[in-house]
C-alpha cells in the first residue's frame, strides 16, 4: 500500500459513499420525503435518464436502479454527474472494486448508514468476498472504532504520522517537482 | 494535549512490558517509547491484552491482506475524525 495514488482513490470512495448515504438514508428512504419528492419511476423516465439508469443497472448487475439514484434523477444533469463520480470512484483502478466496496461498507458501518451497510455488503458478496472476509472488515471497523474513541477521549497526539515515506511523484499527467 | 500523563515504558510493571514487546513487533518500528496507544492499552493489561488480541485477529491476513486492512482502519479513523 505504497504511494499516494491509492490513498487518493480511497478518499474518493469515502467521500462519494458518504454522499450517497446521506441522500439514501436522509431522503430516499423516508416516506414523508418521497411523498413530496417522489423518485423517478423506472420505465417512466426521459431518454437521457433511461440511459443513465441502464448504466447503473449494468454496473451493479441489478434489475432495479437503487432508489438513491432514482431520487437524484429528479435533476437529470445532477444525477449524471454524481453517477459519473461514483462510477469513477468505485471502478477498478489501482485499488480493486472489491476492496473499494469493502471500504464503503466500513464507512457505512461507521456512520450507521442502514442503506449503505446493506448496499455495500451486497456488493462485497457479489464481487466475491466470503463471509469470513465480511467478518474481517467488521472486525477491523469495530476495533478501530474503539481505538479512535479511546484516543479522542484521552486527546492523544499522533506519534506515528512521520513513519510513511513521502511520495514525491507528481499529480497524474503532471511534471515532477524541480523540472 | 493528552488529558492524562503518558507514562514512559520504564514506569510500567513487567506484564505491560510484554505488551510493549508485542507492539514493537507488530509495528516493526523502533520507537524511542512505545506508541501512545500501546501505553494506554498497557495501563490495564486485563483490558489491553484481550483488546489487542482482538485487534491482531481482525488485522491478520485472511481474505484481505494486512495492507488492505490497514486501509480499512485508516478510512474508519478518518470517518471518525480521529487524528491519532
Amino acid at each position: 500500500m505504497v504511494g499516494d495514488a491509492i490513498w487518493y482513490e480511497a478518499a474518493h470512495v469515502v467521500g462519494i459513499t458518504n454522499a450517497l448515504n446521506v441522500a439514501a438514508d436522509g431522503l430516499a428512504a423516508l416516506p414523508t420525503v418521497t411523498a413530496l419528492l417522489p423518485p423517478v419511476a423506472e420505465g417512466a423516465e426521459e431518454p437521457a435518464v433511461a440511459a443513465l439508469f441502464g448504466e447503473i443497472r449494468e454496473f451493479y448487475a441489478r434489475a432495479e436502479v437503487p432508489a438513491v439514484f432514482r431520487f437524484l434523477a429528479r435533476d437529470p444533469g445532477y444525477a449524471a454527474d454524481v453517477w459519473a463520480a461514483a462510477r469513477r470512484a468505485f471502478g477498478d483502478n489501482r485499488l480493486s472494486r472489491r476492496l473499494k466496496e469493502s471500504l464503503a461498507f466500513a464507512v457505512s458501518l461507521t456512520t450507521r448508514s442502514a442503506w449503505g451497510s446493506a448496499f455495500h455488503l451486497h456488493e462485497m458478496r457479489r464481487l466475491g468476498v466470503g463471509e469470513g472476509g465480511v467478518m474481517e472488515v467488521i472486525g477491523v471497523t469495530q476495533m478501530f472504532s474503539s481505538y479512535t474513541k479511546i484516543a479522542d477521549t484521552l486527546q492523544l497526539d499522533p506519534d506515528m504520522g512521520g513513519i510513511a515515506p513521502a511520495d514525491e511523484s507528481p499529480a497524474p499527467g503532471g511534471t515532477p517537482r524541480g523540472r | 494535549m493528552p488529558t492524562v500523563r503518558l507514562r514512559d515504558a520504564s514506569e510500567y510493571p513487567d506484564p505491560a512490558q510484554k505488551i510493549f514487546e508485542l507492539s514493537k513487533s507488530w509495528f516493526n518500528h523502533d520507537f524511542k517509547e512505545p506508541p501512545a496507544m500501546s501505553r494506554v492499552m498497557a495501563w490495564d493489561p486485563e483490558f489491553g491484552a484481550p483488546h489487542g488480541r482482538a485487534m491482531k485477529r481482525a488485522m491478520a491476513p485472511g481474505e484481505f491482506s494486512r495492507g488492505e486492512k490497514e486501509m480499512v482502519a485508516a478510512v474508519v479513523s478518518g470517518v471518525n475524525a480521529c487524528s491519532y
